[in-house]
């Protein structure tokens, strides 16, 4: 109750304000289990809208910020983007991190046929025509990762770590597939599921150790997602388990979680993104200063999703005013193959399928809680459906191209325009 | 990336022109031109390529190669991008850069940090690179450096390190070091030993040396192959022979026989059917009419009429397969060709693994009782509040959070974790303590025999609680770091490890139960709330203060529930969320023990504790499901014995 009272409080606050105006929805938990990792996002999106409005706002007109709260509640999440769009009347909405909130946002933004930026790493599998995914997709990051493990760490034995929910089983269900068609046996990978927040690790910590009793390099791949980690890590340490015997790269790991952390410890594990505050570019130290100055903060760190979801502002900003209209269905068109700079260098493009081209990026940690970039890809392509399984090798989105997001390419025909997924 | 290779290109081009004008160009190349005849193996360095480089600069013998190495690893080493030069610099956080040249020391000039990169190898490079290193510090004055080339070795042994090895073990006289090559010198002669006998010693030697090393060393030497033959060879070392039908499916063996051409392939369903279907001659395949064949017989009967008219390849069926297999033999070979060594390594590794089972069985039981006393800490607090005043406070995770809290602050005010500590957890009780009566006195007094409504009202304030530290903390977890002397862990070997802190939290819930217990049955405190618990009315008329020890007891379990954030705390996540974790663990330990008594919540989280530990053994790669299934045996074991483990009995169990 005090959760919807204060969330309906912020949004009557943003709705006092002028009506003639460009309204940009922005709906992250505040509050809740993941308001850990969504307010930052919130945060980042209230200064590129301050920005963009000292920089003379867009289309002439002033942005307006609508902040909702999404309470780290799925349900919620689907009211909240229902508000925003039938009550607030929002021309574009910034939103989400975990993917249940994303299938749970999905039917009523392509119900009310809106636009949806989504700024994190997830599984892939999907694509909507109202959504913009500008996080990355499996070939983005994950499948990066594992070729880094094998070519690169030469490792032969494989702990899958899961928080239980749906990103991981459906990484984990890929990279399983793709680690068997690396010729990896059935009997070194081992998978393991948690709950979120859980604590108690020394059992599964003590599981991981064992495997290397064959005398093979054991690496962990981890998408344990949130506070988890923080007791993963101090149980990895407590064992004295350094990078050097078993390396970890995390997936949901970045510069804001490892602030809540002793990274002495960590030294040396790795994590994958497409960006890390220490990328040294001009773009990035831009970037960096402007939110130390937005929050007045100069402590406080950026990450990936941050980087996410400046792309996805400044391509809608740009696809806007190329349409020369806030009108939903125009600017979509204008989206394609809009290009922006990365702020790790490169460009990012807006491709066919709703997805971006990222560099892929791997990174050790550091004492003092950033990343060491050690390898930098070029420009990849994100691809919606994996080609590592079976079912799903055979689809593609292209929705300016073939109007479907999920067109089986074997019958030639559109399997869904709606997610069901 | 292209730019970086025609610089380095372009650099390389100027060097060498600038070699063929010196006078001296004949001299022997500097580890400079080494490194950028090989610029871009440096730069872009990887596991599988580092090697042609490291063998140029070990057989170079410039004397500045050790450093080198050693910097290169320890990413000291930067690229200049103009030129390609490799460089070090004296400060990196320094703006401009100072260069410094590889071989002389000399200044070179200054850098931005965007004109230089720094070159950073990944860990399989670095492994390389420390293993290349060994033959340089193996000899070197300090012996810790020495035990950096043994634990290099131990890390990626190679044939090549076990003459250096057997060189130094004449020469060693660090006591550190000599254990250290004592340890490593059997695995390498395991490995890569020419000698049998020898390896076979070195085997033996490892008889019930239950530590992952030894494991590590002997489990290679039993991985087989599996391979076909139309007889048994003889000079192979046999790991066993298969048995199709009982070792392995008839139908892969078979698909072995035919992958080795000891046997015609099978003709899978779909290829056998195209072959029908392309034969349909009128209506009929073989002299069979087409719309007989619904049935695999009917499918045979025409395939074979097929191959007797030539018309298709012949395929095996049942009969010629069961021949074939028994013709030839399955069997799996072991990669180590000595059979004496695999012998005396499987030998070893049986009376091995008997022991780790043993061990792993003694370590579950630790780590069973390790959850069972964080439950216990968790619950105890609620065992007085719930257990022996019958309130069910849904805000007693909230007070454990908050108690995590105090720690949190207290050390961000005291530097030094111990003493944080030791302020932090009385403080935590008198802040909980706190809390807990003025919750009490303004809530749940005015509730008492109304569950429901208490149930209702604790749950708001907690999510209210929860909430307000939400807003002044922020949502990010909060560090409360544990002192040195807890930071670690306890290992008996390799397979019985538990971290201190946990042995820690396992001294505290002892301490805990004996002080709560003495108080409630020793002092007269404890002789005054069971009085009123179990009758008010007559406590109160025995000259007892009912409103004053209710009170009391509730701000006795907030505060032992503040106690236990703090030690939560130390080895969780200090996040808002903290007490709501752990909440229904809780009601579940007091319920399962038994209302109103501290031993039954000490049985409780003992069995829950256990119980869910030897789940996740059973089923180890879902958590989760383990915790599900611990909820349903709860929900079971409550049909049958609703009022726990150990049931207050007569007068004392009210109603």
């Amino acid at each position: 109750m005090k959760k919807l009272l204060l969330a309906s409080a912020l949004t009557a606050m943003t709705a006092t304000a002028a009506s003639a105006e460009i309204r940009v929805g922005i709906l992250h938990s505040l509050t809740g289990t993941m308001a850990i990792s969504e307010t930052t996002l919130r945060d980042v999106m209230l200064m590129l809208i301050e920005q963009q409005n000292a920089a003379g706002g867009l289309l002439g007109e002033e942005i307006v910020p609508v902040v909702v709260d999404g309470a780290s509640d799925w349900p919620t999440f689907a009211e909240r983007t229902r508000d925003l769009i039938a009550v607030e009347e929002v021309d574009v909405i910034f939103c989400c991190w975990t993917s249940s909130s994303r299938k749970a946002i999905l039917p009523v933004a392509e119900e009310l046929n809106t636009m949806v930026f989504y700024p994190v790493q997830y599984e892939g599998e999907e694509s909507s025509l109202n959504v913009f995914y500008t996080g990355a997709a499996p070939n983005q990051q994950a499948i990066p990762a594992v070729d880094y493990y094998l070519e690169e760490l030469g490792v032969e034995s494989f702990a899958l770590l899961g928080t239980d929910y749906v990103y991981p089983r459906t990484t984990n269900r890929i990279l399983e597939q793709y680690l068997l068609d690396a010729g990896i046996p059935a009997e070194n990978i081992f998978v393991n599921y948690t709950p979120f927040g859980h604590s108690d690790w020394s059992s599964i910590v003590g599981d991981v150790v064992a495997l290397g009793e064959t005398g093979e390099q054991v690496g962990v791949i981890s998408t344990i997602n949130g506070d988890a980690n923080v007791g993963f890590y101090n149980e990895l340490a407590a064992q004295g388990v350094s990078a050097d015997d078993i390396p970890v790269v995390a997936f949901s790991v970045g510069e804001e979680e490892l602030s809540g952390l002793d990274t002495e410890p960590l030294e040396g594990h790795l994590a994958a993104w497409n960006y890390f505050m220490s990328a040294d570019t001009p773009q990035n130290e831009e970037f960096i200063a402007n939110w130390h100055a937005f929050t007045g903060d100069d402590t406080r760190v950026t990450n990936d999703p941050m980087e996410a979801h400046y792309i996805g502002f400044q391509m809608w900003v740009q696809a806007v005013e190329a349409a020369g209209t806030t009108d939903i269905d125009a600017v979509r068109e204008a989206m394609y193959g809009i290009q922006v700079p990365n702020l790790t260098g490169g460009m990012a493009e807006m491709l066919p399928n709703h997805h971006l081209t990222k560099p892929v990026l791997i990174g050790e940690i550091r004492a003092d809680g950033q990343f060491d970039i050690i390898s930098q890809t070029e420009p990849v392509p994100g691809d919606a459906w994996t080609d590592y399984l079976e079912e799903s090798a055979i689809l593609v989105s292209d929705w300016p191209g073939l109007g479907c997001g999920m067109f089986n390419t074997d019958t030639e025909s559109c399997v869904q325009l709606q997610s069901n997924y | 990336m292209t730019r970086l290779g025609l610089f380095a290109l372009l650099g390389a081009i100027f060097l060498s022109a600038g070699l063929a004008l010196a006078p001296n160009a004949a001299r022997a190349q500097g580890l400079q031109d080494l490194l950028q005849d090989n610029s871009d193996l440096v730069a872009d360095a990887s596991r599988r390529t580092v090697g042609e480089v490291l063998d140029v600069l070990a057989t170079s013998g410039l004397p500045e190669v050790p450093l080198f190495l050693e910097r290169w690893a320890a990413r000291e080493v930067f690229q200049r991008d103009a030129d390609g030069l490799f460089v070090y610099v004296e400060d990196e956080d320094a703006d401009p850069l100072i260069l410094i040249d590889i071989t002389s020391g000399e200044v070179l000039g200054e850098a931005g940090s965007r004109e230089v990169s720094q070159l950073r190898p990944n860990g399989g490079v670095r492994r390389v690179i420390a293993s290349a290193l060994v033959q340089f510090q193996l000899g070197a004055e300090d012996p810790q450096a020495r035990l950096a080339a043994l634990e290099a070795i131990d890390d990626n042994p190679d044939e090549s390190h076990l003459p250096l090895i057997e060189e130094r073990l004449e020469l060693e006289e660090d006591p550190s070091v000599r254990a250290a090559l004592d340890v490593l010198y059997p695995r390498l002669t395991i490995a890569f030993a020419e000698d049998d006998a020898a390896r076979v010693a070195a085997i033996e030697a490892l008889e019930g040396n239950i530590s992952l090393a030894a494991r590590a060393t002997l489990n290679p030497l039993l991985t087989t192959t599996r391979d076909v033959a139309a007889e048994l060879p003889e000079d192979i070392n046999l790991a066993r022979v298969l048995e199709p039908g009982a070792d392995l499916p008839e139908a892969e063996a078979y698909a072995l026989l035919a992958e080795a051409e000891l046997a015609p392939p099978l003709i899978p369903a779909e290829a056998r059917l195209a072959i029908l279907e392309a034969n349909v001659v009128e209506g009929r395949v073989g002299g069979l009419p087409v719309a007989t064949l619904n049935t695999e017989a009917a499918r045979d009967a025409a395939y074979a009429a097929l191959v007797a008219e030539g018309l298709a390849e012949p395929a095996p069926d049942a009969e010629a397969i069961a021949q074939a297999l028994a013709d030839n033999v399955i069997y799996e070979v072991y990669r180590e060709p000595s059979e004496a060594v695999t012998r005396a390594a499987r030998a070893t590794l049986d009376g091995i693994e008997t022991r780790v089972g043993y061990y792993e069985a003694v370590d579950l039981t630790l780590d069973g009782l390790s959850l069972a006393s964080i439950y216990f800490l968790a619950a105890i607090g609620l065992a007085i509040t719930f257990g022996v005043m019958g309130v069910i406070n849904m805000a007693h995770g909230e007070f454990i959070m908050i108690g995590a809290y105090t720690g949190f602050v207290v050390q961000t005010l005291v530097p030094n974790e111990t003493a944080s500590i030791a302020i932090a957890i009385p403080l935590a009780f008198a802040v909980t303590f706190g809390l807990g009566v003025a919750m009490e006195r303004s809530v749940i007094r005015w509730l008492y025999h109304r569950p429901l409504e208490t149930l209702l009202a604790t749950f708001g304030i907690s999510i209210a609680l929860q909430q307000i530290v939400r807003q002044i903390f922020g949502p990010l977890t909060q560090p409360l770091t544990p002192p040195d002397w807890l930071a670690g862990s306890v290992s008996l070997n390799d397979v019985i490890s538990i971290s201190s802190i946990r042995i820690a939290i396992f001294a505290l819930g002892l301490i805990f139960f004996i002080v709560l217990w003495v108080i409630l049955n020793k002092t007269r405190l404890g002789l005054e709330v069971r009085a009123v618990t179990q009758n008010p009315k007559m406590a109160a008329s025995m000259g007892i203060n009912p409103d004053r020890i209710n009170m009391l007891t509730f701000g006795l379990g907030s505060g032992i529930a503040g106690i236990a954030g703090v030690a939560i705390g130390l080895f969780a996540q200090v996040i808002p969320d903290l007490g709501a974790n752990y909440i229904v663990q809780s009601f579940m330990t007091v319920v399962v023990g038994g209302v109103g008594n501290i031993f039954g919540t000490l049985i409780g989280a003992g069995l829950i504790g256990g119980l869910q530990k030897g789940i996740e053994w059973l089923n180890p790669s879902n958590t989760l499901a383990a915790q599900t299934y611990m909820i349903l045996f709860v929900i079971l074991f409550i049909q049958f014995r609703p009022r726990g483990i150990i049931a207050l009995r007569g007068r004392a169990a009210g109603d």
